[in-house]
């Protein structure tokens, strides 16, 4: 039979087409139902004969349909094994569809996991479940009735089979839906209906399932109360708004430190927009794309300044505090900036949030407050009834919306990960909230692996540069068996030296298209997290194939040069070849054979004549402008058994380290000049763009208040004004200094030489006009194009065409780029969650260094740990107040003959502040200078009246 | 048009019939012979009409588009007529056979509807001088069986009686680009004024009488006739004489109140009758050319 289906619809250009479209009904679709003698199928086995009901609401056997709101806005409770004879309308599938992509690719993929669950009933095309629209009708009235239509259909059509069976027995058909007035059509139709809440709760064998319930359509009663936020406008008014140049698009970050506080980074401006206070930042999470509405220029503020956390210990419930306590009106400050208020909302970047809940007063109760770990996120309102047990859990939490009447967002837990304080757990929260790829190699990827034993054959080192017969050998960090890069040095003449650099063969294991590059692809680096190492490629070829391991014959790409012995450069070659490494030496076992006079073997010799070279190669460098930025880096000595840190080391700096590195650098910018010759389209570079001027002005700041004018102008002049930034009283003063530099600085990024104008390709820390990254193919991927283009460039290989396109090139840097950001963060993360563990059961008086001085705290460093922590100047007891005197221009915070400026050595006392066993976090307090009120004492002094040591050192 | 051979005894025959106002086929001189009219047939436009009269076939089906208006009538829509002869209608239509006939229809219609009092084309504005509404009258001729203006006109009204035209909001932007916002239920549509569109009426004269809905027999037999556009208020708006013969002063005249006042006005009472009946109708399975 045929009908048609008939719409209007608007084309781009403005014109109205009337499109009809033939739609054809069927009198042969099946049922689907075991119990169905009339369709006619076989081995249908999805709706069962006689269903088990484990609801208490509706005890007799029943197949379900759900609505399409159910599907919209409970995904994550469809994903329990709990639903079992459900039939999905092709109209509810299509309207999600419509609706929301995301849910629809979900929803695909339970019914693909659990085909034996659902059926879809295609009742759009069953010639006595198709309804047509009625004029006056609603597309969603339409479907609503569609909905209902199918089941009353079914409900007749399963009578109609089980006649004769005792009427308590029969299978009916249960409408799960949550719109009120179709819930009431359907009831008037005779068809059993209940919304999908109590439907979930009344399943008595999933009593956790109700948990997953997402809050934002349980039909609370928020409607009545005051908004609290202003309203967005519409998608059209903020479509012309930013058409007509009234509103700004830009994605919206909110500040770490003062959760009132966000910006906005519009395109094509180099200041962002500030936004003040819970009106203006009106409901938006940071990363998602917001318009933005500019303030009268007269209304413009500075950031405050002062570091506020959303420190509710208890709920607040949907109060918002009186902000002007929080925000110090500073419109007449010098520094003022584009300040603006938050007009709508264009695209969310909601996620999944990893966090725990806040203690809440009334553990039984069911609204929780949920705090997720990255800070810059807001408290989320959850309903749950397993607050008790989720107390001591990382749970993962997803938002579903944010009324305007709620103070905090409106989400559902979707799962516990385990118990808070657990490394396990909060290593896998870390990866999770960094978007970090760590699940195991599938079996695709595993099978492009070469079997073992593996061998070099005759062919390939007839195919290769023999290079067995050099002394070559590898300086590595201690513990390191992924060895990518190896070195050797060799006197051809008194004044011309060979030197070479041969890096692990990986592009010969992981060949393009295959499952392991494009897993490579994907996870873009290893991470390095304190105790555990996320591969990029399978450990065979990352600590075995791969490695340059000693006496083992492995296949490298070597760049030699013919130097003279000023270090320069006569003679540049790059090859595939065979090596076999002689030693494997740690930094300190390779500055022994160095220092020690008596080593006289061809390694040692090599190794001196090596960091001879790297001493003026370094200086070449640093002579050019390349700077030496400091980042405090610390090492956890870890415990054998407990795997928990027992003591902290920094890393120190060993002049081998800086050998290895100044080869690598050379070999670096020699193949990305290289690659770049012969490849000018498609070349994968890396470029640290210079940074603005306005991004150094804190640093400016801070230079001034020790005196010091400091020089930004170019790169070279900055390295020589930290270079004479030295205080003698302040030895740590100049490696602040350079700290703080390093903060100021644009993140490096890789691209694709096509996408870029060349004068951009500059790397300004490295002061070399093109660089890229060649020497660590085994935990970059990055360095595995570039050597997949060097080959092609020397004719080791051939290219493919995705190597060639400029646009897939751009696109894996894009990807690169950002999973070399999360696995920054997360080896970040993964430092503070030891430093956390250390901390557990010690309390130590530490020297630190104050990093910024703020309104109402103190920034400080602990070098030691390279930890950063804020003192809140407001006293210990929390009311008394101090007389604490801001000078914002210095800056400074004077109270009484204490004055503490930036850089100043203070001691602080580093606890774990475990008030809450839920909510841990390191608590710094100032020790020196002593300030009444503010100051603890040092532990040294046994304090037995001491609360807060005695409570630590009870609660472990 | 189809020319029809016929001796003098056949004409002789048909002269006498009109005179004794008893004509070959039993009509008095001011019978229609039956029409069979179908609206709504083409779900691919916004509106058409199938008619039957007799054995002369017609479809119509109008398309509406959004366009700019006319500079010289920035607050109006218009209509453009295009009427298509079949090959299928006689074999000499066959190729550019008629375009003749065709453009000689579309110029009437156009004429016809030129005036004023037909349609209120300011109905059909969106946003003065930016956007309007275009309806294109796409005139189908399936089969010539006389009397081919009537059974266009008839038509034409019919279709443009049941166009829909989609609602259309003029959500206006700050800028200077307007927004336009399509409803999106499709029964959410406005329906033109279609009561004054003019009906056209054809007269020939056969000896001292003239008569209306001639058969190609009896078009074969006049000289001279006028076709005569009358609107639903009675007024003439267009009108054209047809035949290579000539007409009196008095009988132009009598023959325009006769049209005018009479026959216009009764057919397109009895249109407008029929079409509103075939709308409150409860069988909504279109007929078409399935019959």
């Amino acid at each position: 039979m045929l009908t048609s289906k008939v719409f209007l619809r608007k084309t781009k250009r403005g014109k109205v087409l009337k499109v009809v479209r033939e739609h054809y009904l069927r009198d042969d679709l099946w049922c689907g139902s075991e119990l169905c003698k009339k369709c006619g199928q076989e081995n249908s086995d999805v709706l069962d004969k006689s269903p088990v009901s484990s609801s208490t609401l509706c005890a007799f056997p029943h197949y379900i349909v759900i609505d399409t709101n159910i599907v919209l806005h409970q995904i994550d409770v469809l994903e329990s094994p709990a639903w079992k004879n459900v039939i999905l309308l092709q109209t509810v599938l299509e309207e999600t569809r419509k609706r929301s992509t995301n849910n629809y690719k979900k929803l695909r993929e339970i019914m693909a996991t659990r085909k034996d669950s659902f059926y879809v009933f295609v009742n759009e095309h069953h010639k006595d479940t198709y309804v047509e629209r009625k004029p006056g009708e609603s597309a969603n009235d339409r479907n609503d009735r569609a909905i209902r239509k199918a089941c009353s259909w079914y409900q007749t059509h399963l009578e109609e089979s089980q006649k004769g069976t005792d009427k308590k027995k029969q299978i009916k058909v249960v409408l799960l839906t949550q719109d009120f007035k179709n819930r009431e059509q359907a009831c008037n139709e005779g068809i059993p209906t209940y919304k999908v809440d109590e439907y979930v709760k009344s399943l008595k064998d999933f009593p956790d399932l109700q948990e997953k319930l997402a809050a934002s359509h349980s039909e609370s009663n928020n409607e009545n109360r005051e908004p609290l936020y202003p309203e967005h406008l519409a998608p059209t008014r903020i479509m012309s708004g930013i058409k007509s140049g009234k509103l700004l698009q830009g994605v919206f970050h909110s500040s770490r430190e003062n959760f009132l506080e966000g910006t906005v980074s519009v395109e094509g401006q180099d200041k962002s927009i500030l936004l003040q206070g819970h009106a203006s930042l009106n409901r938006a999470v940071d990363g998602d794309v917001v318009a933005v509405e500019l303030l009268p220029e007269d209304k413009w503020t500075s950031p405050s300044g002062i570091v506020l956390e959303d420190q509710e210990e208890q709920d607040p419930g949907d109060e918002i505090e009186k902000e002007e306590k929080l925000l110090i009106d500073s419109t007449k400050s010098k520094d003022r900036q584009p300040t603006g208020k938050i007009v709508g909302i264009i695209r969310r970047k909601w996620r999944q949030y990893c966090g725990i809940l806040l203690p809440s007063v009334l553990p039984e109760g069911t609204r929780h407050l949920f705090v997720p770990a990255e800070r810059k996120i807001p408290k989320i309102r959850i309903e749950t009834r397993q607050a008790v047990t989720l107390s001591s859990q990382k749970i993962i939490v997803a938002i579903d919306s944010w009324p305007r009447t709620s103070r905090y967002p409106l989400g559902h837990f979707v799962r516990a990960l385990g118990n808070i304080g657990d490394k396990d757990t909060e290593n896998e929260v870390l990866l999770l909230e960094h978007d970090v790829p760590h699940h195991s190699f599938p079996e695709t990827v595993l099978a492009c692996l070469p079997s073992m034993p593996w061998m070099i054959t005759e062919e390939e080192v007839n195919r290769r540069e023999d290079l067995r017969h050099l002394d070559i050998c590898s300086v590595d960090p201690p513990g390191c068996t992924d060895i990518d890069d190896a070195l050797h040095f060799r006197e051809l003449s008194p004044n011309l030296y060979e030197i070479g650099v041969h890096i692990a063969d990986v592009s010969h294991f992981v060949r393009p298209d295959t499952a392991l590059d494009k897993e490579a692809a994907n996870r873009g680096t290893t991470v390095y997290l304190v105790d555990r190492r996320i591969d990029m490629v399978p450990e065979l070829l990352s600590s075995n194939l791969c490695s340059l391991r000693p006496d083992q014959e492995r296949l490298a790409f070597s760049v030699i040069w013919q130097v003279t012995a000023d270090a320069e450069i006569q003679k540049t070659r790059f090859t595939k070849s065979v090596i076999r490494s002689r030693r494997a030496f740690t930094y300190a076992e390779a500055q022994c054979n160095i220092d020690d006079s008596l080593q006289q073997n061809e390694l040692a010799k090599s190794l001196r004549g090596l960091n001879k070279l790297a001493k003026i190669l370094k200086k070449n460098r640093m002579d050019k402008g390349a700077l030496q930025l400091s980042s405090p880096e610390i090492r956890f000595e870890v415990s054998t058994e407990t795997n928990d840190p027992i003591d902290v080391i920094s890393k120190p700096m060993l002049d081998t380290n800086s050998m290895v590195e100044e080869f690598m650098l050379l070999a670096n910018i020699s193949v990305a000049d290289h690659i770049f010759k012969h490849f000018p389209e498609c070349a994968v570079l890396r470029r640290h763009p210079v940074p603005p001027a306005s991004n150094f002005e804190p640093f400016l700041k801070a230079g001034k208040t020790q005196g010091f004018t400091l020089d930004v102008s170019s790169n070279k002049a900055l390295a020589a004004s930290l270079d004479a930034a030295v205080k003698p009283d302040n030895v740590y003063m100049n490696t602040m200094l350079r700290i703080l530099a390093t903060r100021c600085m644009m993140q490096a990024v890789y691209f694709s030489s096509g996408t870029v104008a060349q004068v951009d390709f500059y790397h300004y820390g490295l002061a070399a006009p093109i660089y890229t990254h060649f020497t660590s193919p085994i935990r970059r991927y990055a360095d595995l194009l570039v050597h997949r283009l060097l080959a092609v460039a020397v004719g080791a290989d051939v290219t493919y065409t995705e190597l060639l396109n400029r646009k897939c090139a751009q696109q894996l840097c894009n990807n690169l780029n950002y999973r070399h950001k999360m696995s920054q963060y997360a080896q970040r993360s993964s430092v503070a969650l030891h430093t956390h563990l250390f901390f557990r059961h010690r309390v130590q008086d530490e020297d630190a260094y104050v990093l910024f001085v703020r309104q109402n705290a103190l920034q400080v460093l602990i070098p030691k740990y390279g930890l950063e922590g804020s003192i809140y100047l407001k006293g210990n007891d929390g009311d008394s107040k101090l007389d604490f005197v801001y000078n914002p221009d210095e800056p400074s915070q004077t109270c009484g003959n204490v004055t503490i400026r930036t850089f100043d050595r203070v001691v602080v006392q580093v606890s774990l502040d475990s008030k809450y066993v839920q909510h841990q976090k390191i608590a710094v307090h100032l020790v020196h200078p002593k300030i009444a009120g503010l100051s603890v004492d040092a532990i040294e002094i046994p304090k037995t009246d001491e609360p807060r040591t005695k409570k630590l050192k009870g609660g472990k | 048009m189809a020319e029809i051979l016929l001796s003098e005894a056949e004409k002789a025959f048909i002269h006498h019939g009109v005179q004794d106002d008893l004509r070959c086929d039993g009509r008095t001189r001011l019978d229609y012979r039956p029409i069979i009219l179908e609206t709504g047939l083409v779900s691919n436009a916004s509106g058409s009409a199938r008619l039957r009269l007799a054995n002369s076939d017609i479809l119509v089906g109008v398309k509406v588009e959004l366009a700019s208006p006319l500079p010289d009538k920035p607050q109006e829509g218009r209509l453009e007529f295009f009427v298509d002869c079949s090959a299928n209608a006689t074999p000499e239509f066959e190729g550019r056979g008629g375009e003749d006939l065709a453009n000689e229809i579309c110029r009437f219609l156009q004429r016809s509807y030129a005036s004023g009092d037909t349609i209120n084309l300011s109905e059909l504005s969106v946003l003065t001088g930016q956007q309007c509404w275009v309806l294109y009258v796409d005139i189908l001729i399936l089969e010539c069986g006389g009397n081919l203006y009537d059974a266009v006109s008839l038509a034409v009204k019919s279709a443009l009686y049941a166009t829909q035209i989609p609602s259309i909001k003029v959500a206006t932007m700050d800028g200077d680009q307007p927004e336009l916002e399509l409803s999106d239920d499709p029964y959410d549509t406005k329906r033109l004024n279609t009561q004054n569109i003019p009906c056209v009426v054809t007269l020939m004269k056969i000896g001292n009488h003239y008569l209306v809905d001639p058969t190609p027999e009896e078009e074969c037999c006049s000289s001279s006739g006028i076709v005569v556009a009358v609107s639903g208020n009675k007024k003439i708006t267009a009108v054209r004489k047809i035949g290579s013969g000539s007409l009196h002063p008095d009988s132009l005249v009598s023959m325009l109140k006769q049209t005018g006042s009479e026959v216009g006005a009764v057919v397109n009472t009895i249109l407008m009758k029929k079409l509103l009946e075939e709308e409150t109708l409860e069988v909504s399975q279109k007929v078409g050319f399935m019959r």
